[in-house]
């Protein structure tokens, strides 16, 4: 056997058991949202069961599962904007000009996103009502960055770092503003961390959970993580191919998106960890 | 109580030739005002034909177990806020999320006029509105307020109702007949199901009895230890928890969890519905439950493959007797800060009044608060008449609603302790220590009692107790 066979077996041998354990809750949800709601629990059916679209015809149909996709979405991006408007000017700032008392605050401001919303959510219920927010959109819109923008923060921070000074020195030599190092230097470079932000923001914010539950209230505005746990279980009744369906549509093209950017995204995360 | 009828007093309704040109003149010139003001105004058409008194009206509740109850009850508020002129907003939530919206909404001092919860909010009592009134106004139509919704809802110290309880659920033993016949036993006496328990686990049945942080593991606890003549209070409202007793029922259900059990009793944390999903997968064979537990397979929405052997049973009787607890117990609660107290408190006595309704479309899951709504022998002929398998089943239920159902913190009144001690989990936490072999009973009632005690103080501090 040569030796690049020999490599061969060994790199398939640990990525085809890693990529089956990975892709197996994909499948599985793909598998039981085909399964008529009668059959989840009959043990004799797990493999051999009469697949249905009924239950995906039921969430576009009966539930107002387009609506709170459009509602996730909706808060996502605008947190994504939000958060890149804020992050990246200050991780610039925190990484370039404040040194070590930066460094400092940096880590100050990262340790903020450590609160769990568990324990926030009672003040901000009171900050959310004060403001007149409540069961809107735009309470979420601004509660979010809240954790959403020290992380971000902290990632650019590495991310910025590790661009060399040398570079925007230059670019200051042939007459460039610090303004313009930055947008024609320094963001062009940072794009992969950049994204990063983008991708992790958005996720964070569509999986979201008490917040949601806590400052939305009716029907129409619910996000995703609320509106399946609400009205895809029917007390003790889990409608699992519902809710199987309603996980697996959004999950698709996020894991596209991961798979697209992939490269770029561990270029982003690990941007920071090598100087 | 505010009267909030829509009819106009009869010395109102009757207008002169002279008064009805005035007044038409004066609303016409009114009407042109505010619609050239407002274009806004009259952009559509009102809402509810007739509408002439104002008014907003929010409530939230839960997703009933029972998925008929909230095909009525959602046409019945519509119906409702049409007959009284009030706009009322209904939303639905999860069970295990309305805790966390009290909380919410206690915290922001805003949201819901009328909040429902399965249990009796009693920590917040000093967030909501005195209910007296509406009890009383209801106790008028269909009868005495029943003594487990009283010992429920009502604080003896302040005088006070926190709550008003349209309905309550008994707690019945579901066991799956087959398999406990295949090993010759019954669920009769405790100490059956601990013979039981391990020629059940045997067979690939375990006993589905929680040890989690969720509503069902409380109730069957507190009333397993109940049966064992362990209280978490007397009649006074005193703790009681530290006794021999306490420490032999916690000794005696290790023993069930160990021999009889799996760990998945210790995993159902935040999820009511895990030992309901233990049965209907075919892996349960006894549960605590109310009667969704029997109601889902039989709608065959479970896959409904065992639903003709699920039988029904009063509590299991202990050294103690049969002492049971309710499963759930509704309770409604006016917030303090509700914008619309009157409307609110019309709505719920009208709720409470239509009892007999509820129960009927809730399939005998809600029981009603009040003697006349629906009194227990109209309830047993329903049950008695209900075809599913085996029949006659569901007649037990009244029986055990009558005989062995009682208030959380029973002897006592359902109090902010209790409550507190209840929302902790305190109770499934002791238990759970010494089956798992983590403490001994001793040390883990001891434990138990010393924060139960801090609790009782704290509550005893604020004139609440």
């Amino acid at each position: 056997m040569s030796a690049l066979l020999r490599q061969r077996l060994f790199q398939y041998g640990v990525v085809v058991p890693f990529a089956i354990l990975l892709a197996f809750p994909f499948f599985w949800m793909a598998v039981t949202s085909l399964k008529p709601q009668g059959e989840v629990y009959d043990l004799s059916k797990t493999w051999r069961f009469s697949p249905t679209l009924e239950n995906y015809g039921y969430l576009f149909h009966h539930t107002g599962y387009v609506r709170w996709i459009r509602n996730s979405t909706l808060v996502g991006l605008a947190v994504v904007l939000i958060t890149l408007l804020v992050a990246v000017p200050a991780g610039y700032a925190l990484a370039r000009l404040s040194g070590r008392f930066g460094r400092s605050l940096g880590v100050a401001i990262f340790l903020t996103y450590l609160v769990p919303p568990t324990l926030l959510f009672l003040p901000l219920s009171r900050v959310v009502s004060k403001i007149g927010l409540e069961d809107r959109l735009w309470a979420l819109i601004l509660v979010y960055p809240s954790f959403t923008i020290p992380f971000a923060i902290w990632l650019l921070m590495g991310f910025f770092k590790s661009i060399p000074q040398e570079l925007e020195d230059a670019a200051l030599i042939d007459g460039c503003s610090r303004f313009g190092a930055l947008v024609r230097i320094v963001f062009p470079i940072s794009a992969p961390g950049i994204l990063t932000v983008v991708i992790f923001t958005f996720s964070l914010v569509v999986n979201e959970f008490v917040y949601a539950i806590t400052f939305i209230t009716s029907s129409t505005n619910r996000t995703l993580t609320v509106g399946v746990p609400t009205d895809l279980i029917r007390g003790d009744l889990y409608n699992w191919p519902g809710i199987m369906a309603a996980v697996l549509i959004p999950s698709i093209p996020m894991a596209l998106v991961y798979n697209a950017f992939l490269n770029r995204f561990i270029t982003g995360f690990t941007g920071g960890a090598f100087r | 109580m505010t009267d909030t009828r829509d009819e106009p007093a009869p010395a109102e309704s009757f207008l002169s030739r002279r008064e009805f040109l005035k007044k038409a003149g004066a609303g016409a010139a009114a009407i042109g005002v505010a619609g050239a003001a407002a274009p806004f105004s009259f952009a559509g058409p009102l809402n509810y034909k007739g509408r002439w008194l104002s008014g907003n009206l929010s409530l939230l509740t839960w997703v009933h177990f029972v998925p008929s109850y909230d095909q009525w009850l959602d046409p019945w508020v519509k119906a409702w806020g049409e007959k009284n002129d009030v706009q009322v907003n209904i939303e639905h939530i999860n069970n295990a999320l309305l805790d966390t919206r009290a909380a919410a909404e206690v915290a922001a001092q805003s949201g819901h006029d009328l909040f429902f919860n399965l249990h009796p909010m009693a920590v917040y009592e000093d967030q909501v509105i005195n209910h007296a009134p509406v009890i009383q106004e209801v106790e008028k139509k269909v009868g005495k307020y029943m003594p487990i919704a009283q010992s429920s809802t009502f604080n003896p110290k302040t005088k006070k109702y926190f709550a008003v309880s349209d309905s309550y659920v008994p707690d019945p033993v579901v066991w799956r007949h087959d398999l406990w016949n295949a090993v010759g036993e019954s669920p009769a006496t405790w100490d059956h199901v601990k013979a039981a328990g391990p020629k059940l686990k045997a067979m690939g049945h375990p006993i589905g009895i929680g040890q989690s942080q969720e509503i069902d593991s409380n109730m069957a606890l507190i009333a397993f230890m109940m049966c064992f003549g362990s209280f978490i209070q007397n009649e006074e409202n005193r703790p009681t928890l530290l006794s021999k007793n306490t420490v032999d029922a916690v000794n005696f259900m290790a023993e069930i969890a160990k021999t009889g059990e799996t760990n998945d009793v210790f995993s159902w944390n935040g999820n009511a519905a895990a030992n309901n999903n233990y049965l209907y997968s075919g892996t349960g064979s006894l549960i605590f439950n109310a009667i969704s537990a029997t109601r889902t397979p039989e709608s065959g929405a479970a896959g409904g493959q065992y639903a003709d052997d699920l039988w029904i049973w009063p509590i299991p009787a202990g050294p103690h007797g049969r002492i049971g607890l309710e499963h759930l117990m509704g309770c409604w609660s006016i917030w303090k800060f509700a914008q619309n107290k009157p409307a609110a408190q019309r709505f719920l006595a009208d709720l409470c009044i239509a009892g007999k309704d509820a129960t009927i479309q809730s399939q005998l899951y809600n029981f009603p608060t009040f003697a006349n709504a629906m009194p227990f022998k109209d309830i047993r002929k329903v049950a008695a008449a209900d075809q599913h398998k085996p029949k006659g089943k569901y007649s037990i239920l009244t029986t055990i609603a009558e005989k062995y159902t009682h208030n959380i913190g029973y002897p006592g009144t359902t109090n902010a302790a209790v409550d507190e001690i209840f929302q902790k989990y305190l109770i499934p936490q002791m238990f759970a220590q010494v089956s798992q072999g983590k403490v001994s009973a001793q040390d883990s009632v001891r434990h138990t009692n010393t924060a139960i005690k801090d609790i009782y103080a704290k509550w005893r501090k604020r004139n609440m107790l």
